[in-house]
């Protein structure tokens, strides 16, 4: 058994897809129509073999119900790792990102989180 | 753009009030000044944080309550119409055809015609859940994930 995939919800694909790539920097892997949704994944371009990250609609009314409420309690829902921090949070403050927490030691990590514009707080995270 | 605390949970605020609520009485003016925020930078806040303006979001909201009455209540489609709060039938069924792709009457006969028995829930094609697209990917799917290698967008 094998992890390779995993999924993250977005209240609109396309605005997603624009950003998990133009921002945060993932490749575009797969995309499928499927009815008025599209099956739609993103990998690292640095390492495009790896898991891939599904950009799930938000559709059922449960999954924006439980996305809300992270959100409003500032629960990240996801979280990639970095090799700079401190470069990366300015590259992307400089693309219009919106951090709620800016680089901050925490424990083993240095750790940010920031607004994926589509629903979800993300955290980034460079290990020690 | 880095947000403190207050600002978070007031845009979080604002989005709730315009979601909830189907009052155009509560304008974009008035749900800043309920924050206490200007309204040009709650707009601004408001789209970096969200990804849409304020009044794309309410739009959006509306849209996505009237799906799910379509599709489970036992409204009509000029009932759904004033239940989201749009005054003018003609208005909302050519935004909703717009947005959605089709008419809400034939959104509505497509809905029901999905539902074999009463449910508390949508029906999972019209409204999926992680995951449960992948059960709909055209049988040659999975040999194309083998083959594919990743297409850069840019």
């Amino acid at each position: 058994m094998r992890i390779k995939l995993t999924s993250i919800m977005v209240d609109d694909q396309d605005k997603a897809l624009d950003f998990y790539t133009r921002v945060l920097g993932f490749q575009k892997k797969h995309e499928f129509p499927v009815g008025e949704y599209k099956w739609l994944t993103v990998v690292s371009t640095e390492a495009p073999q790896d898991v891939e990250l599904s950009l799930e609609p938000n559709a059922n009314p449960a999954g924006k119900t439980f996305q809300k409420a992270m959100f409003d309690q500032k629960i990240p829902v996801a979280a990639f790792e970095v090799s700079d921090i401190d470069k990366e949070y300015k590259r992307l403050r400089a693309l219009g990102a919106v951090f709620v927490i800016e680089p901050t030691k925490m424990g083993p990590v240095t750790l940010a989180v920031m607004s994926d514009t589509c629903g979800n707080l993300i955290q980034l995270y460079q290990p020690s | 753009m880095l947000l403190n605390n207050s600002t978070f949970r007031s845009l979080c605020r604002a989005r709730g009030l315009l979601s909830e609520s189907t009052e155009d009485r509560l304008t974009i003016r008035t749900i800043a000044r309920e924050i206490a925020i200007s309204p040009y930078h709650f707009i601004r806040q408001f789209e970096a944080v969200f990804g849409i303006t304020p009044h794309q979001f309410r739009i959006h909201s509306r849209l996505e309550q009237a799906r799910l009455l379509l599709a489970m209540g036992g409204y009509s489609v000029t009932e759904v119409c004033m239940e989201v709060g749009f005054s003018s039938l003609g208005s909302f069924s050519d935004l909703f055809t717009r947005k959605i792709g089709e008419s809400p009457s034939n959104y509505r006969r497509r809905a029901r015609a999905m539902v074999q028995v009463p449910s508390n829930y949508p029906p999972l094609q019209l409204f999926p859940g992680c995951l449960s697209l992948m059960g709909s990917l055209p049988a040659s799917a999975f040999r194309n994930f083998q083959e594919a290698r990743p297409t850069a967008l840019r």
